[in-house]
């Protein structure tokens, strides 16, 4: 049997991607700098992100140098700013599962377009906000 | 002359197709398709609710007009199966007229949220309460629990499902805390053991209830067969599917018209709630809508956080993490527009009767009368609405579930 190619490989690497990328949903993983030059990574539990969906997304926040900030109040308010109205539901940090890594609940989304959300953190040393763009 | 035969044609004359559609649109058309519909969500605040003993429990339970306190009214008689699972009055008519249009069932076990304005958390929540309405069945729980243990057939189904009925006492026959005064006084004379034991007996009827309902699902229409024809080509071709109007209402629907943004997925419904300036229901003031319904929701005994839902409470995250604030004042669920044009009439209240007048209300967009209205006017022209009638038309197919189901049960 002849071993796989790098061609093949990468033939594979675009099949698996090509079904995540079409249509009317979008990955799931996003990186913010805040206003304050911390990171906010986002990670979605529903991936591909889709609309009329309640799920969980984990907030990963670290300084500039990388190192975790734990002990954040975080809280996220969004909308869609073309339709004038906010989300469908609430969403809580409902807790810090790991250092600087928080879960929120209660994400969902009930419209296709351009949504905007905004995370509002207090940590120790003062607060910092982040704002997500997103296309669904 | 001129003027007037140029502003004729402009209303009048359709633009042309597009060639084809672009990978947005095709994505857009491709989404609402029912070959996209997932698997019915689970129920986790409902033990059975995808038993088939339950669904058959459920199924004679719906028929029957015993489940009543005139001994003539069933769920089905508002829900009707032959009419797509709601009615064609404006106001649905129980033991009297209600206040609210008979919603359709089609596929509701997709929806987090029951009642126009999301009163109920749950299909099994939902169930309950119309039994006890004054003006729907008019019937109060311990007569309920009584219909199940006087009745072998339904005591024996029962019983194979869940706990032992509990013994009722001779007197009094009829008792609720949600009824008039008397039936208040009586509820209050069972004791709390008593009590608690008719909830659940009442709990789990709902879930019977429930269990039957979910099996109510929309058939593939000639929109479905040609939305998932667009993974061969992107060209707008007028065909045997759909015809040229019925194309470029879809057109129109998927984006100029903006009908997508509230009726989306496979079921054309996001199931949340807005406020799309409709009327005031004839007679009464304009109601707070999802405003009041998620209060209603978060105070039900039977909620999914309540006692009598089988969820672990970090299940029930619709309640939860549910909206509260005054974009709901006056909001109403966004129906599916499945079968749409075999449930006239439409809106909340039956308020609009068909759906030409539907489609001048959209493209009107007027101010609500409570709060503000979410969608903006159109402008479209006369030609374009009728294309957008035309579209929805292509929804409507025979429901996909077994017939057995869509009569009363034999025997």
């Amino acid at each position: 049997m002849t071993p796989p190619t790098l061609s093949n490989f990468l033939l594979i690497g675009l099949f698996l991607w090509l079904p995540a990328t079409h249509g009317w949903s979008q990955s799931a993983t996003f990186s913010l700098t805040t206003n304050q030059g911390s990171t906010l990574e986002i990670f979605s539990q529903l991936d591909p992100l889709a609309i009329n969906s309640i799920h969980s997304w984990e907030l990963v926040l670290y300084t500039a140098d990388g190192a975790p900030l734990h002990g954040a109040q975080m809280s996220v308010v969004g909308g869609m700013p073309d339709h004038d109205h906010g989300l469908p539901t609430s969403p809580v940090v409902t807790g810090e599962i790991a250092p600087g890594r928080y879960l929120l609940e209660g994400v969902r989304f009930h419209m296709p377009g351009r949504w905007l959300l905004t995370f509002d953190i207090t940590i120790a040393q003062g607060r910092e906000s982040a704002t997500l763009e997103l296309q669904l | 002359m001129t003027a007037v035969l140029g502003l004729l044609a402009w209303r009048l004359l359709p633009d042309p197709l597009p060639a084809e559609w672009t990978p947005a649109q095709r994505a857009l058309i491709q989404s609402l398709s029912l070959s996209r519909l997932p698997a019915t969500p689970v129920d986790p605040s409902n033990a059975v609710a995808e038993s088939e003993l339950a669904a058959q429990l459920g199924h004679r339970l719906y028929f029957d007009q015993r489940l009543s306190g005139n001994g003539e009214v069933a769920c089905a008689n508002c829900h009707q199966p032959q009419n797509y699972f709601t009615d064609d009055r404006t106001l649905a008519v129980g033991t009297q007229t209600g206040f609210r249009h008979t919603p359709s069932l089609v596929g509701l076990a997709y929806s987090p949220w029951y009642y126009w304005d999301g009163r109920k958390d749950s299909q099994w929540a939902q169930a309950l309460a119309p039994i006890e309405a004054g003006h729907e069945h008019n019937l109060d729980r311990l007569q309920v629990v009584r219909l199940i243990a006087e009745d072998p057939h339904y005591k024996s189904q029962y019983e194979a499902l869940f706990k032992p009925l509990p013994a009722l006492p001779a007197a009094p026959r009829a008792a609720s805390p949600t009824g008039d005064e008397l039936l208040r006084r009586n509820w209050e004379s069972l004791g709390t053991d008593l009590q608690l034991d008719i909830n659940r007996v009442f709990a789990n009827i709902g879930k019977t209830l429930a269990a039957y309902q979910r099996k109510i699902k929309p058939g593939r229409s000639r929109f479905d067969d040609y939305a998932d024809s667009l993974t061969e080509s992107s060209a707008v071709i007028p065909g045997t599917l759909l015809s040229k109007d019925e194309l470029a209402g879809l057109a129109l629907f998927i984006d100029e018209a903006q009908c997508i943004s509230c009726h989306n997925g496979p079921l054309l419904t996001n199931f949340e709630f807005h406020n799309t300036g409709v009327l005031a229901i004839a007679g009464q003031l304009p109601p707070m809508g999802r405003y009041d319904g998620i209060r209603l929701a978060r105070q039900d005994e039977f909620n999914c956080l309540g006692q009598y839902s089988d969820a672990e409470p970090g299940q029930c995250t619709e309640l939860r993490f549910a909206k509260d604030d005054n974009e709901l004042v006056g909001a109403h669920k966004t129906p599916t527009l499945r079968n749409i044009t075999e449930t006239a009439p439409y809106m909340h209240g039956g308020q609009i009767t068909d759906l030409e007048a539907v489609m001048e209300h959209y493209n009107e967009a007027p101010t609500s009368m409570l709060s503000h209205n979410e969608a903006k006017p159109l402008a479209l022209r006369s030609v374009q609405l009728k294309q957008l009638e035309a579209f929805v038309t292509t929804l409507t197919a025979p429901l996909q579930t077994e017939q057995k189901w869509l009569k009363p049960p034999d025997g």
